[in-house]
């Protein structure tokens, strides 16, 4: 529900309680006191709620009122060197038509640009190791190696077939690092492990790796370099989308549907739908009926161990603890006060939601996704155009494995719907987010 | 007594001073000297290149309380160098709410605050609580048995006061009652008494002795608890054993020997009453019917060692009596109060270390006056010490 300030709410309590009172009054033997003293006792709680919400603000971050409310990390983001919000659905194609440098404020420079060689289209980033602290948990910083400054690495965004080129400088002081993607790569030069082709990208070094976009699907890269569990969990892993491309699947719909019967004219045509609603960041004429309001999302479910225990502290989606979760929720009606660093995913009922999971936690074997409320088609490591699993609200993953999500929310009503992580544990250290769904 | 005098009155020995200063520069000279050295260190820093890293970030976590059913409490102290800032808190992993006392969260050195958890624990469970620092460190503490802290509330006064008064004043008043008995005794056998009582006091050095170390354990690291435990012990015997070697005068010096007995016994018991209280304040009191008598057959040989001073001698005035008592008793109440009240480690540690010390000099002061009336090692002065030792392990077992 769209939030409705306090005093608004107070001031329409008091003109309806008016309202009654005014209505009742002529009745023979009920006084207005009698009226107002039964309200009273019945809006007991929602005053009382009303009253927490604002003694919990006034006291900054740190207090908290009622002991439901205080559940969660207190207080705010501070930092701004990266935002979840921002994150989620930033899309970095190779070329300037992203909202990359809009939404973080400064120009990296990662989209090098888009050109043709060889009748292969190749997109073309510039990826740069830095230091960065990161701050995680409101007021807890984590001191994190990563892709251009950010937790997860930037979204990288292509279609099948097409040569992706990463110009990669180390600007480490003191430390090699690599970049090894989860894709077909054919040449094990660039494999990006310490053992082949470059190897170990030493300090101020610059190599440019390639890669062929291969299989469509959603897939991970990440720094290869040894300790291998230090480098991945300290924040060196990114997203590629692969686009299926649609005369591809046209010409061997196969490859893409996890089915072995025959495959009709209906059935490959449906499929090249498919491929045309995946790949609509990349080619906007190419909306099919049916698909027109996709909203798609990207989240690497990631955790961090504070203390270098091998236990980590903090869970997440996308790095912050309870990023998408509300600052603050009442007591009455699920209704929410959200704060400027923590608030849930705002979404249009009837868009379909195409969320693209990351497994990336260290430490811990598996983690999960679970919806509240709702099930979703669930598309494995996203290569396959119609789902593995249909219908279910929990999916387990190992470490880099990862999915497509749709989820469709246009049958229910308007309002915050829960999403986390299952292990109990990890939800309750901030991998728990919300969609809020309106109209 | 011979007519040498046993000081030199303070005069001093020589007066002459190289190159003809006075006295009072070579005095100083050192000082300056220090100063200069020091502030030239402090200046000029020539130990930078050794400089590898900052001093790791350290939290005590000095008392858990549960001052409610939905409150978990915290006492921390910043025991490194550097400000630290406590920005999440964690139960049991799950992320909670918190309010730090004073400003904001973060912690100059040596500072102290009160963490408040709303939490609705529950009775008889673990709970690991956990704090998160701004660079990710944490310090974790697990309350064990979670049991309500009922605090200094007035009928934890009157209960605390009763419970002192039974196991303090009146063991020993019974215990005191031993005196006209004692006065009759041949001097072998009362010496043979005041051994026991040497045994008894023995028994409560160790006994406190492992309970100051232990106590210690518990004060946050930056006052060094173990040494306050030394320098208590150290401090308390060596000013009372200069006070009572200050005023030995003939007569006098028994009954100063039985109040030094007393204030050692009671200082004894002011750390016996600090563990009742704090155990009362952290819901951890198993004081029950048996607990009490345990500590009353216990401490009832605590009165005869408060008098056996006495009993070669004329008997002083009563009012002597009832002041010794009170002296040895009375502090039970007192520390239980206390105990409920600041459920400090760093108060416990120091009162008991006092205690100690006290105990040690009173010790030696019986050794000395039964030395100077016979032999120490005659056959029943040792079975008398040994009795005073296994005496009170014995109704140390019922006491628990």
């Amino acid at each position: 529900m769209p939030s409705m300030n306090e005093d608004d709410a107070a001031s329409m309590t008091e003109q309806l309680e008016n309202r009654l009172v005014d209505s009742i009054e002529d009745h023979e033997g009920v006084s207005r006191r009698s009226v107002l003293g039964g309200l009273a006792l019945a809006g007991g709680s929602a005053i009382t709620g009303i009253g927490a919400a604002q003694s919990g603000n006034e006291s900054g971050g740190n207090a908290t009122s009622g002991h439901d409310a205080s559940f969660g990390t207190p207080g705010k983001y501070t930092e701004k060197n990266f935002d979840p919000h921002g994150y989620l659905r930033e899309f970095n194609t190779g070329d300037s038509t992203n909202k990359r440098d809009a939404i973080f404020g400064k120009k990296d420079d990662l989209n090098a640009g888009v050109s043709e060689e060889n009748g292969q289209t190749v997109r073309e980033f510039n990826l740069i190791a830095v230091p960065q602290e990161i701050e995680i948990a409101p007021g807890v910083t984590f001191p994190s190696w990563t892709y251009n400054g950010q937790v997860p690495a930037p979204t990288l965004r292509v279609e099948e077939g097409d040569l992706i080129r990463i110009n990669f400088t180390n600007a480490f002081a003191d430390m090699a690092h690599t970049i090894h993607p989860h894709v077909q790569n054919l040449n094990p030069a660039m494999d990006g492990v310490p053992q082949n082709g470059p190897g170990a990208i030493k300090p101020g070094e610059t190599f440019t790796y390639e890669w062929q976009a291969r299989p469509a699907g959603t897939h991970l890269y990440h720094c290869h370099m040894l300790p291998l569990k230090a480098h991945i969990h300290r924040g060196m892993y990114g997203t590629i989308i692969i686009d299926p491309k649609p005369e591809k699947v046209r010409e061997n719909p196969r490859d893409y549907i996890d089915y072995h019967g025959p495959i009709t004219d209906e059935v490959r045509e449906m499929a090249v739908e498919r491929a045309k609603s995946r790949n609509m960041i990349s080619h906007a004429d190419y909306v099919p009926d049916g698909y027109d309001d996709i909203d798609e999302m990207v989240m690497m479910m990631n955790g961090f161990d504070t203390n270098f225990d091998a236990d980590n502290e903090v869970y997440a989606a996308n790095t912050r603890a309870f990023a998408y979760a509300p600052a603050t929720t009442h007591k009455y009606e699920g209704e929410w006060e959200g704060g400027k660093t923590k608030h849930p995913i705002e979404i249009k009922k009837n868009n379909l939601q195409r969320v693209h999971v990351i497994q990336t936690l260290e430490y811990d074997f598996v983690n999960s996704f679970h919806t509240h409320s709702q099930f979703f088609d669930y598309y494995d490591a996203g290569t396959t155009l119609f789902p593995n699993r249909s219908t279910i609200d929990t999916v387990m993953m190992c470490q880099a494995q990862r999915g497509l999500f749709e989820i469709d929310y246009s049958d229910h009503q308007p309002g915050l719907y829960m999403f986390h992580g299952h292990q109990s544990e990890f939800a309750e250290q901030g991998w728990m987010s919300f969609f809020e769904v309106t109209e | 007594m011979t007519d040498t005098p046993k000081s030199d009155g303070g005069v001093a020995r020589r007066q002459k001073q190289p190159f003809g200063l006075p006295r009072w520069v070579m005095g100083v000279v050192p000082i300056v000297l220090l100063v200069l050295l020091v502030g030239g260190f402090v200046m000029t820093t020539p130990l930078a290149g050794l400089q590898t890293g900052e001093p790791l970030p350290d939290v005590g976590i000095s008392q858990t309380s549960l001052p409610n059913d939905h409150t978990i409490r915290l006492q921390v102290t910043n025991n490194a160098p550097e400000p630290i800032t406590i920005s999440q808190v964690r139960i049991d992993e799950a992320n909670w709410g918190f309010s730090i006392s004073g400003s904001d969260n973060t912690l100059a050195p040596r500072e102290s605050a009160t963490i408040d958890i709303p939490y609705n624990w529950m009775e008889g469970y673990d709970y690991d609580v956990g704090l998160i620092a701004a660079d990710g460190t944490t310090f974790p503490v697990t309350i064990e048995a979670a049991q309500l802290t009922t605090g200094l509330t007035g009928q934890v006064v009157g209960t605390l006061a009763f419970v002192g008064f039974l196991i303090g004043v009146v063991p020993i008043a019974l215990g005191m009652l031993w005196f006209p008995f004692m006065q009759s005794m041949s001097e072998k056998w009362l010496n043979a008494v005041l051994a026991f009582s040497a045994g008894v006091l023995g028994f409560l050095v160790f006994d406190a002795g492992f309970d100051v170390f232990e106590s210690a354990g518990d004060v946050p690291s930056v006052f060094s608890g173990p040494m306050i435990a030394v320098l208590g012990i150290a401090g308390s015997w060596l000013v009372l054993q200069a006070i009572m070697d200050w005023r030995n005068d003939g007569e006098e010096s028994r009954l100063s020997i039985a109040y030094s007995a007393g204030l050692a016994i009671g200082l004894h018991n002011l750390a016996e009453g600090l563990a009742i209280g704090t155990a009362f304040a952290t819901g951890r009191s198993a004081l029950g019917v048996f607990l009490i008598i345990g500590f009353m057959i216990h401490n009832v040989s605590e009165g005869p060692v408060v008098v056996a001073p006495l009993a070669d001698g004329k008997r002083p005035a009563l009012r002597h009596f009832v002041a010794l008592g009170l002296l040895a008793g009375a502090p039970a109440i007192l520390g239980g109060w206390i105990g409920s009240l600041s459920q400090s480690p760093l108060l416990s540690t120091l009162f008991l270390a006092i205690g100690i010390g006290a105990l040690l000099q009173v010790v030696v002061d019986i050794v000395d006056m039964v030395r100077r009336s016979g032999s120490i090692r005659s056959a029943p002065n040792m079975l008398g010490f040994a009795i005073g030792l296994v005496f009170m392990y014995g109704t140390s077992l019922i006491a628990g």
